[in-house]
């Protein structure tokens, strides 16, 4: 196996280590399938229909706070406890550094989207639900959780606090979140680059069940420049 | 072996480390001393290729630390306080470092076995390190910078927050990693870069002020003869005999105790004359009685203390 390929599971693998041997990952399950389930049976018995649009437009609230929640120690907490040194001395370089700690994060996000199948299972054994248009959503919300989840990386890049981690990476998304908002009142000819830029407007286009290239390219192009972003705050020691 | 050529290294207009030469060899122990903020370990970050040098260069095992994963890979490190992940064990930190270096999987598990029992953890490998005492991580610290064997060491206090034993112990584990591979270690405890050291440096302000043996350190900044003579009978007689004989003689003290015995400290520049056999041949002509004579010799406190301006 490729070293730095071998180093990048390595790493990803000591992350999950982390995660699995102190509550931190079984709190954040826990609280996520609670307000989850929460917003899943408030709909499902308030309309009474097989339907999961309404939770997955709650669902990308919800990634808001909970992503930055898991992303904000990745990087941080090695800054402050001085790891990083040992990190940064390793024979890997940077970026294979950022893959590692995107990658364990992204599979701990993908491990809780992938708890909440439980109820699109429940639905359809309930009552005729569209399989095709939830598995869209899915989709849409597997794309839109890895670009938060690259925004909330770079949050812990740039600090040693994880709690100043956490409130960057919330503010950094609700910012996305209040502008996608606050887009009828600007001018047509803002809110057509507002419509491109937002992965709010690309994340609502993909739930009505259709997957276009472009809403996939987008969401893999804001988590690259993040990332590229999160090497670049790395690299930076050595530069100044 | 660890070369390295007019390394300089700049934080903003400060000079850390300013044209730094100097070079280690194989199977050699090399300390680097000199006082908190004396740039001895922004010199170890860059030699780990943790920063990089503003200029100048330096070379690991003939390799240039700009090719930095071929340098990382020969390298074995601790960085000051030995940093460690305090959310695993000890079997867990190590397991990590050992995959992140390369270690083979099929021969990782012996390899932590072997070099726990060297640093003396054994019984401890499935304690959570924040567990553990500030002695037990620097074993830990140490114990991971070792695991893939490296040729060069590079340890950065290695020895603070640990007990008297285990400071024993740890001096003893690297002199005998000191005889097969290439070691710089820094530290300000004097004793300890005198009982591991095969040669020493002296850094302040980011610049070499001395580099040698103990011995050649010491013969560099002595400042000559130093005699402390302990005497009953006319201490002036025995004086004027002296500086009759050596005019160059200077007495640094002279104290008259109230039970008649005279303190004298006599200090000549050139250390190979005979000085004390003339004091004893001037006590006996005076009809004096010597209690007491002995040469102060020159301690590397003092070697340190003035290359460094007594800064520490």
């Amino acid at each position: 196996m490729n070293m730095a390929y071998s180093q990048v599971i390595s790493l990803c693998r000591k992350e999950w280590r982390i995660v699995m041997d102190t509550p931190l990952g079984y709190v954040m399950a826990v609280a996520f399938l609670i307000v989850c389930g929460f917003f899943f049976e408030s709909n499902l018995f308030l309309m009474g229909q097989a339907d999961m649009r309404a939770w997955f437009s709650i669902l990308s609230l919800l990634l808001m706070f909970f992503i930055p929640a898991m992303a904000m120690r990745m990087l941080a907490d090695e800054k402050r406890s001085g790891t990083f040194e040992l990190l940064a001395t390793m024979p890997i370089t940077t970026m294979s550094i950022v893959w590692g700690k995107y990658l364990a994060l992204w599979l701990q996000i993908m491990v809780l989207l992938a708890l909440t199948l439980l109820y699109p299972l429940t639905l359809s054994w309930l009552g005729d639900l569209d399989m095709g248009q939830v598995l869209a959503s899915y989709a849409a919300a597997v794309l839109l959780a890895s670009s938060y989840a690259a925004v909330c990386l770079y949050a812990s890049a740039i600090t040693r606090y994880e709690v100043v981690a956490y409130v960057l990476g919330f503010v950094m998304l609700l910012l996305v979140f209040l502008l996608s908002k606050a887009m009828p009142t600007f001018s047509p000819g803002v809110q057509d680059w507002m419509v491109l830029l937002s992965p709010l407007s690309h994340y609502q286009s993909m739930l009505r069940g259709l997957i276009r290239l472009s809403d996939v390219m987008f969401f893999i192009t804001m988590s690259g420049v993040f990332l590229t972003l999160t090497w670049f705050e790395l690299e930076r020691r050595r530069w100044r | 072996m660890i070369q390295t050529k007019r390394l300089s290294r700049l934080y903003g207009e400060k000079h850390a480390v300013r044209e730094l030469s100097f070079h280690v060899r194989h199977g050699e122990v090399m300390g680097l001393l000199g006082p908190n903020g004396a740039g001895k370990s922004t010199t170890m970050k860059m030699l780990t290729c943790f920063l990089p040098p503003s200029s100048g260069t330096a070379r690991i095992d003939g390799i240039d630390i700009q090719q930095d994963l071929d340098v990382r890979r020969r390298v074995g490190y601790l960085p000051e306080h030995a940093p460690s992940y305090n959310d695993l064990n000890v079997h867990g930190h190590l397991s990590f470092m050992g995959r992140m270096y390369g270690v083979p999987v099929a021969t990782l598990n012996d390899k932590i076995c072997e070099m726990s029992a060297a640093c003396g953890l054994e019984g401890r490998l499935h304690q959570r390190i924040d567990e553990l005492s500030k002695g037990y991580r620097q074993r830990v610290g140490l114990a991971a910078s070792m695991l893939h064997d490296p040729d060069c060491l590079i340890l950065d206090e290695p020895t603070t927050g640990l007990d008297p034993n285990q400071m024993v112990e740890i001096r003893q584990l690297i002199r005998r990693l000191g005889e097969k591979k290439t070691v710089l270690l820094s530290s300000h405890v004097l004793s300890e870069v005198d009982a591991v050291c095969d040669r020493m440096m002296i850094i302040d302000s980011g610049e070499l002020r001395a580099l040698g043996t103990r011995d050649e350190l010491i013969a560099l900044s002595s400042s000559g003869l130093l005699l402390h003579v302990c005497m009953r009978g006319d201490a002036d007689a025995v004086v004027a005999q002296i500086h009759e004989q050596y005019e160059a003689c200077k007495i640094d003290s002279q104290v008259l105790s109230g039970d008649g015995v005279t303190k004298l400290i006599f200090r000549h520049p050139d250390e190979t004359i005979s000085l004390a056999e003339s004091i004893f041949t001037a006590v006996v002509a005076v009809g004096g009685v010597l209690l007491e004579m002995h040469a102060q010799e020159t301690s590397l406190e003092d070697v340190f203390h003035r290359m460094t301006g007594g800064t520490s």
